[in-house]
Order: structure tokens, then sequence, then C-alpha cells
């Protein structure tokens, strides 16, 4: 989690006013914080078995030619959020959520912001509606109001513990920013031709899915989808190499083939050190498919995406659009 | 209108001001250094949307890349491999640019933010308060060269009001030596002056003294310009032609045959005119001459006595043998030599309260003069000068001491600038405005050394001049080493490439980094200005001189060496009257000596006669010539006997 020390800006200003003004009983969080990455829930690390898609047993498939090769990409997408504790009612948070999503596309080696759709900025309220003791009407123009106190699925409410309000908040924002990315990566692959590197996974979104020109490309292994024999395969793969294609449906999610590929050399450094996971839409011609865009993947980690700290697993491309989030957001 | 090239920006760490502002630009965008930019505002003040123009000082470029290590890391150490990478990193172009005016110009705010315009004709005019003097009616605009970025062309104009005066006045050129800056430069903006100079403000010429090289010798002869060169005259409106009006002064030679300039070629002679002076001319300005260790309080009481009752009077005394009447130096000397000879008859140690031995040095130190400048100062007393009272109008006056002595020059400088002062003190030099342009002037007003005659003489100019009309052009390899008072009294200056060890002296502290390195780097026909009306300097080109080069004109007219004395007048005088041949300048000075000769042959130049041989016949005294007797052989008295024996 990042944590920025900034003070208000005009926005978490303007959603406080509305709250104070609406709200009788809410005070105003000093110099609240901003969290930029969240996790929302914390999943246990898992281990997941997968179907394979080549030849069985899973193995290492060397990718690395001769020379550097082109990348194909003619884009990247990614997403940024910002959540930041504004006020409390009764001791209970009130959040605003902050998403941003944007697609550079690559003209003559520079990135620029894609013309076809506007990168998107959307700011919402999460209020425990609830718990607030009292009727309100929230509604207005600026800023769309989310229960944080909503039931779940299985149409329970959840209990007024700060933190659990908190964590919902979260993760709301964090769907809506998988909304967001997902409205921008279906925009594209709509309206262009050229392969996108998307950051993190392509199946939120069943036309992305199953659009052959996205191409998910995961850093993070809280699950992995190997095991046995396999996991040994995947966390000794040298730079270069990716392992055998396999067909995964992260939480239930559209079905996609996938495979994992080290970018970086990892000796003396942590397994999962420059191991990143990609994901494409079905095709028939999964090997070559799958070398195609591993060494596609590989041209991206040039130029070093430092001093991000994930900057092992990093496409350059990833963290111009992180800039570019972080300046218009 | 264009679009905008930039944004300005501001951060805490790098506000903007009201003299300076921060914008980018896209990579490819066509700032530079200089480059003068416009920016629209978007809150009004007072009513009125804001524009700021400015002028690029300073630039900066770089990535998000947050250490060179990382950049290391990211190719392997190779980089033949950086080639490879499929994105280039996001990069930045900023600029600082100086502030040359806002409008409206009160409330004098910081710069606000806004788009960045590059600079068109008319912004460049009003950015430089040139709309100022470019009225209709009233322009008093000399175009000094033209203003290039990214597809504008401006002409830059300098106010003749604040370059001639009254308001200002002066102009100072530095530069190295060797790229055909400095002298190029004063070529073309006399040209350009000439041109425009108003008519209402009353006729100019100007004064070139030609302290070294043969560059300022061809005036009046065209040059080679390129089609660019031509293109630049027509956008300046200046005539690509040489300067139609242009007279030549030099001395003659020590032997005084050949008169001593690069132009004494005799195809050019036709307008070069020499100088020479006698006694009187040289005496006012002995102090020039004579230094302050020569000259105490009782030296310079001789040199008054002589000036006020000595020189071109009857003089006697009860001492002399004679009475004398002193016009030359040959005269002075015989008049020193009846004094001394006076003195030692009576054996008395002083007359008139002058000690002799003072009369003795004084002696010793005047009669030097002649030895010492030599062509220049005649023991004849034959004076050709400059042309004092009738001066045209945009007519260039070159006096060429270039292969004289230090003494000379200096004597010759503080001369003819004496002259001029006092004719324009009196309004009857013939030119209300004179530019009187002087080279190296690190050696004629330098910061450090004695306090010489000639460097007054150019501290007065400086600091008075411009009431009089009087103006200095002046320019010098560093400018440092320039006495602060005459440079710091140019209104405008010039610069054009300079020595990166000049431009590390505290004088060019007020320049940014990046225009100091413009300003090592300029090329040839580009200069940095510094005018009244501008308040940041700008850079401009200029076309290169329509007149011959030195080069050019030292090989296709070769200087003339030592001649014999008859080759020599006749090249003189056939500047005069091309009908005359050896044979007849023979005929004429057989009988005569060379002195007698060479005399005749001045006065000739001197008075430039419709007759030219019948005035220079008659400057000898008649000598009949010796006729040859027939010898008589005388008879003999007797006749000797045939067989005397002693006979022989």
């Amino acid at each position: 989690m990042l944590v920025s020390t900034a003070g208000p800006d005009g926005a978490s200003r303007a959603a406080l006013r509305l709250l104070i003004d609406r709200l009788p009983g809410v005070s105003a969080i000093e110099g609240a914080p901003a969290m930029s990455e969240v996790s929302p829930l914390t999943e246990a690390p898992t281990l997941q078995p997968a179907e394979l898609v080549e030849s069985e047993p899973l193995r290492a498939v060397s990718v690395i030619s001769q020379t550097p090769g082109p990348s194909g990409f003619g884009a990247f997408l990614d997403g940024a959020q910002r959540v930041q504790v504004i006020g409390r009612i009764n001791g209970l948070p009130l959040v605003l959520g902050t998403v941003a999503a944007a697609v550079r596309v690559r003209i003559n080696r520079r990135l620029i912001t894609w013309g076809g759709e506007s990168p998107k900025v959307e700011k919402r309220i999460y209020v425990p509606v609830r718990y607030l003791g009292q009727p309100a009407n929230l509604k207005n123009a600026d800023f769309d109001i989310v229960d944080t106190s909503a039931p779940d699925s299985a149409g329970e409410f959840p209990s007024m513990h700060p933190s659990l309000l908190l964590e919902r908040a979260v993760q709301r924002v964090h769907t809506h920013r998988d909304q967001l990315e997902s409205r921008l990566a279906e925009a594209w692959c709509a309206a262009s031709d050229a392969p996108i590197f998307i950051d993190g996974g392509i199946s939120a979104s069943r036309p992305v899915a199953s659009c052959p020109l996205a191409v998910g490309v995961i850093k993070s292994h809280r699950t992995l989808y190997v095991e046995g024999a396999a996991l040994g395969i995947v966390l000794d793969l040298r730079k270069g190499e990716r392992s055998s294609v396999f067909r995964v449906s992260p939480r239930g999610r559209k079905t996609v083939m996938s495979w994992y590929l080290r970018v970086r050399d990892a000796a003396g450094r942590d397994a999962l050190w420059g191991l990143v996971r990609i994901e494409i839409a079905e095709t028939e011609s999964s090997s070559d498919r799958a070398d195609e865009i591993s060494r596609w993947v590989m041209a991206e980690m040039s130029p070093l995406s430092l001093p991000d700290g994930r900057w092992d697993r990093m496409a350059y491309g990833v963290r111009d659009c992180e800039e570019f989030l972080r300046a218009i957001s | 209108m264009s679009e905008a090239l930039g944004r300005v920006v501001a951060t805490e760490r790098r506000p903007n001001t009201p003299h300076e502002f921060h914008f980018w630009t896209a990579i490819e965008s066509p700032v530079g250094i200089g480059t003068i930019v416009r920016v629209d505002g978007t809150h009004p003040i007072d009513g009125q949307i804001p524009h700021i123009y400015g002028i690029v000082v300073e630039g900066f470029s770089y990535t998000d890349l947050q250490s060179p290590m990382h950049d290391v890391l990211g190719h392997d150490g190779s980089p033949t491999q950086a080639g490879f990478a499929t994105t280039e990193r996001a990069e930045i172009r900023l600029y600082t640019a100086a502030v040359l005016r806002q409008l409206p110009e009160e409330p004098l705010q910081p710069v606000p933010m806004g788009q960045v315009f590059l600079a068109e004709e008319a912004d460049v005019q009003v950015a430089l308060r040139m709309d100022g003097y470019l009225r209709g009616g009233a322009n008093t605009g000399i175009p000094v060269g033209v203003y290039r970025a990214g597809g504008t062309d401006a002409v830059i104009y300098l106010d003749a009001d604040f370059l001639l005066g009254p308001e200002a006045a002066h102009l100072n050129i530095t530069g190295v030596s060797g790229l055909a800056t400095k002298t190029s430069a004063v070529e073309w903006l006399l040209s350009s002056l000439f041109a425009h100079f108003p008519e209402e403000k009353g006729s100019i010429a100007a004064v070139c003294l030609n302290v070294k090289g043969p560059d300022l010798c061809y005036l009046d002869q065209p040059g080679k310009l390129e089609e660019s060169d031509r293109k630049l005259y027509e956008k300046l409106e200046v005539p690509a032609r040489p300067f139609e009006k242009v007279e030549y002064f030099a001395p003659f030679t020590a032997k005084g045959l050949t008169l001593n300039t690069f132009r004494n070629n005799e195809q050019l002679l036709d307008n070069v005119t020499p100088l020479t002076w006698g006694l009187r001319e040289v005496l006012q300005f002995a102090e020039v001459l004579l230094n302050k260790d020569d000259v105490d309080a009782k030296a310079d009481a001789v040199i008054d006595f002589i000036k006020e009752n000595v020189v071109d009077k009857e003089f006697s005394d009860s001492i002399l043998q004679k009475t004398h009447r002193v016009q030359s130096f040959a005269d002075l000397d015989a008049w020193f030599r009846d004094v001394l000879r006076g003195l030692e008859q009576k054996d008395d140690q002083s007359w008139r309260t002058h000690h002799v031995a003072t009369i003795r040095k004084v002696r010793n130190r005047l009669s030097n003069i002649s030895t010492r400048c030599a062509g220049l100062v005649t023991d004849a007393g034959t004076v050709s000068d400059l042309p004092f009272g009738s001066f045209e109008d945009r007519t260039v006056y070159v006096v060429d001491v270039a292969n004289l002595e230090e003494d000379a020059q200096d004597l010759i400088f503080a001369r003819v600038v004496s002259k001029l002062r006092e004719h324009l003190e009196r309004r009857d030099l013939g030119v209300k405005h004179l530019v009187v342009f002087v080279d190296e002037l690190n050696k004629y007003a330098p910061a450090d050394g004695p306090d010489t005659y000639v460097r007054k003489m150019l501290l007065d100019i400086a600091e008075r001049g411009r009431y009089l009309g009087l103006v200095l052009f002046s320019a010098q390899q560093f400018r440092s080493q320039v006495h602060r008072r005459v440079v710091g009294n140019s209104g405008t200056g010039l610069f054009g490439r300079m020595d990166p060890d000049e431009l590390s002296t505290p004088g060019y502290a007020v320049l940014t980094p990046a225009t100091r390195t413009k300003l090592a780097t300029l090329e040839k026909g580009q200069l940095m200005i510094r005018h009244p009306h501008f308040t940041q300097p700008i850079f401009v080109r200029f076309p290169r001189p329509s007149v011959m080069q030195g080069r050019e004109g030292s090989e296709r007219y070769p200087q003339s060496g030592e001649v014999p004395l008859d080759a020599a007048v006749l090249r003189s005088l056939r500047a005069l009257d091309s009908s005359l041949t050896m044979a007849w300048v023979q005929e004429i000075t057989a009988l005569y000596s060379e002195q007698e000769v060479l005399r005749a042959r001045n006065a000739t130049l001197l008075a430039k006669p419709a007759d030219v041989r019948a005035f220079f016949a008659s400057q000898f005294r008649k000598i009949v010539a010796a006729q040859p007797v027939p010898r008589q052989r005388a008879p003999n008295i007797r006749t000797v006997p045939d067989d005397d024996p002693y006979a022989f």
C-alpha cells in the first residue's frame, strides 16, 4: 500500500463539503492520507492446477531469439485508484474513491494518449448509509454515492466495524477500477487492430477475454496455476523461458489461455522475481502465439521501469500509463 | 493564428516571476535559445487578456530516468542495445524565458499560465518595443539584422535616436578575430545607416580609422554576395552595393615616395589623398607623442612658448643671429640651434626663464617627432588633411593608419578626432552626425594602463559626444579589457562569437549559461544585440557586407612596394591626369633633387589643379641649362725647329 501525505485536494474538499452539508455530525479527518495502491482483500496464497494446452508435462520453452525482436504491441492500458478517508460519522469511515484508466498508444517509439477513447477519471463517495442513524438525501451532480453497508450476495448486512466498512469501500473502488479498465479495453478491441498490453488479467470482461488483440500481463502471483513438479519448473524458469500454455478461469471468470514467462534473470533473487503470467484469448496456434507474445513482452522490459518497486516485472509502457494517470487524477 | 507550441508551467520550486517564466514544448518544436515567444494568458486583467513576450534564455531536457545507473542496467551495460528499445523514455523539453514585455504593462504581475506561441513578425515588433519607433511619419528604425526562428523572419531595427543620439548613442562590437564579425558588422551597419537614417534628422558621414589589415580599404568596390545575402538585403531594404562615396587618407612611407596604405595600387588611387601634417598641426598634439616623463611642467612651458611666440611668427631676439620664421620642423631645428648657440656664446644657463637643459630636452624630443612619424609629419610643413568643414552626406572617410608606428597612429587619432569635435561644436563640419569607427579599442582605451591622451579623448566622446552628433562605433576582441566608461556609455552592443575565457569574466555574468554557450558558438553573420529598447539580448543574422573584403582586395589590387622616384611621381599624378607619361615626368624632374620633386608632387596632389602638367612644372625653380662651348685651339707662339734635339 502506497500512502501519500499530500494535503487535501480540491476533489476531497468538495466531497467533504457535500457530506457536511447533507449529514449533520460529520467530522472531517485532517490531512487524510491517500491510499494509492490497496489490495482490496487479502487473498491467501494458493496453488491451483490448470489444464495444459500444450503437450504434457509442463515444460520450459526458450523464446529468446538471437537479436532482440520488435514488439507488436501498439498500446498499453492501465488503471489507477486512490482511496481517501475524508471524514467520519458516528465513528464510521466516509471514503472518497478515485479511479482512473487510460490507453497510451505508441507512435514513433513514443507514447501518447489514445484519441479513440479519452482517459477516464471517476470519483465516488462511499458511505455506510444504513448506519447513518438519520435519513439522508445524498444525491448530487458531482459524485455518485455508494453504500458500503449494502447487503452482500447472501443478503447479509456487514457489521458496523469501521475496518470492515473501509475494506468494503476499498473493494468497491477496486471493482470500479476494473470496470473502468474493461470499458477502455473493450473500446480498444472494437476500434483498433493492434495488440494491446493490458496491465493485469483480461478475463473480467467477456469481449476482452475473447479478443485476439488483448494481452494481459499479471505481475502478482497470489495464485499460482501449477503444482507438484510443474511448480518447480515454473519457479526455475530462466530469463527468456516460458512455461507450457495452460487454460485458466481466474475467480470463475471467462476462460483464457495463459503461461508464465521469466523476463529477468532471477539468479540470487526471489523465485518470483521477474516472473509474469500472460493471458490471451483462446487460439488454435497457442504455442506459436505464446512464443511471439513472450518475445514482445520481453522487448517491453526496456527501458527499465525504475524507480518503481515492481520494475522487475513492469513494462515501461505500463509505468508510463501510471505516471500519466498520476498526473491527471 | 499559429498553433500553440508550448504551455507555461510553474511549480513551487520553480515559480514564474514578472521577469521570467517556464514552458514546455513538444520534442520536435523549433524553439531554441534566443527564440522569441508569446504567451496568451487565460484570465483577463482589467478586462484585457494579458500577452507576455519572452525570449528563451535557458533550456532543459530530461527523461523520467531517476539514475544513470538505471539506464546501464536496462541495457546490460551495452550502449549498442539501447537502440533496440521499443519505447523511448518520456522526455521533456523545458525552457526558461526572460520577459521582454508584458501587455498590459500595469499591473506588473508574475507570468500567468497559458499557451505559448512562436512570435510572428508583428509580435517581435511589439516584444522589442520597436512599435514605438517604427510608426509611420516618425520612423527612426535602422535595420540591424533578421531574427529567425521556426519560420519567422523578422527585421530587427535599432532606434536611430538611441544609436546616434541624442537619447543614447555609441555602439560597441565584441568578437573573436578572424571570423569577419567586427569589421563586417560595421560595414553592414554603415550601409544600413546610410540607407535608412531619416532625412529629416540631417546629414551623416563616417570616419573609419583603419588600424589593421586591408578590410576597410575596398569599401567602394563590390564584394561577392550569395543569393541568401541578396535576399537578406532585400528583406532589410538596404541596397546590396558598395558605398558610393568613399575618401581614403593615408600618410606617405618614410621615404615619401608612395602612400603607406594597402590601397596604393595605381588603379585605386583616384580617391586616395595623402595625409601629411606640418609643425603647427603636430605641436597642437605634442602631448600625444611626449609622455608625462618627458614633458614636465618646465618642458611644457617651453613648448607653449614655441607655440605661442615662435611658430608662424617673425621671431627675433638679442641672442639670435637672425630673425626666424618657423614653419617647419627644419625651421624649428634651425631656431633651436641658434638659441643654443647664443646661450653658449653668452655662457648663460637660461633664456627667458627657460633653463638650457630644458631647451635641449625639448629640442631633442620635438626633433625626434619628424623621424618617428616620418611620412606623416613633413619637415617642409606641407599640410594635406581631411576635408574638415566640407564633409559630405553619406560619405565614408577612411584614414588608413594600419602600417604606421604606434606614435603616428596615436597622433592621427588624437588630431582627427579633436578636429572633428571642434567642427561639430561649431556646427561647421559639413554634416550633422558623424560616426567614428575605431577598432582595437582595448589598445586605445584599455581598462588598465596609463591615462593616455587618446584614452581621455575616447572617454570624452563616449560621455559627451552624443550631444555634438559625434558617435563612436568601437570594436575589440575583449570587451572586459576596455575602459568600463567607454563600453558602459555605448547604448548599443553587438556581440559576435566570443572567446570562452572572455565569457567567463564578470561582465557576462548577467547572461545565462545557455546564452553564453550560444555566444561561444555563433556562426559567421550572427550577432547578439543589446539595445536600450530591448530588455534582453536578441540574436540576429546580418548579410555579408556588399563591399570587397580585404583578402580579395589585396589579391586583386596588390599593394605596390617602393618604386623609383619618377615612377612614384607618375603614379601619384596619374590619379589627377591619366595622360601623363614617364618621359614627361623624367624630363621635368631631371634637374632637381628628390626633396624638390616630392615637394612639387605633394603640392600638386594637394591643389588638385585642372592643368596638372603646368602646375607641377611651376613648382620648380628655374634652372638655365648649361650650354657646351666649343673649345678653340690656341695657335703656337712659335714654330719649333725640326732639328731641335730637346723638343718633344
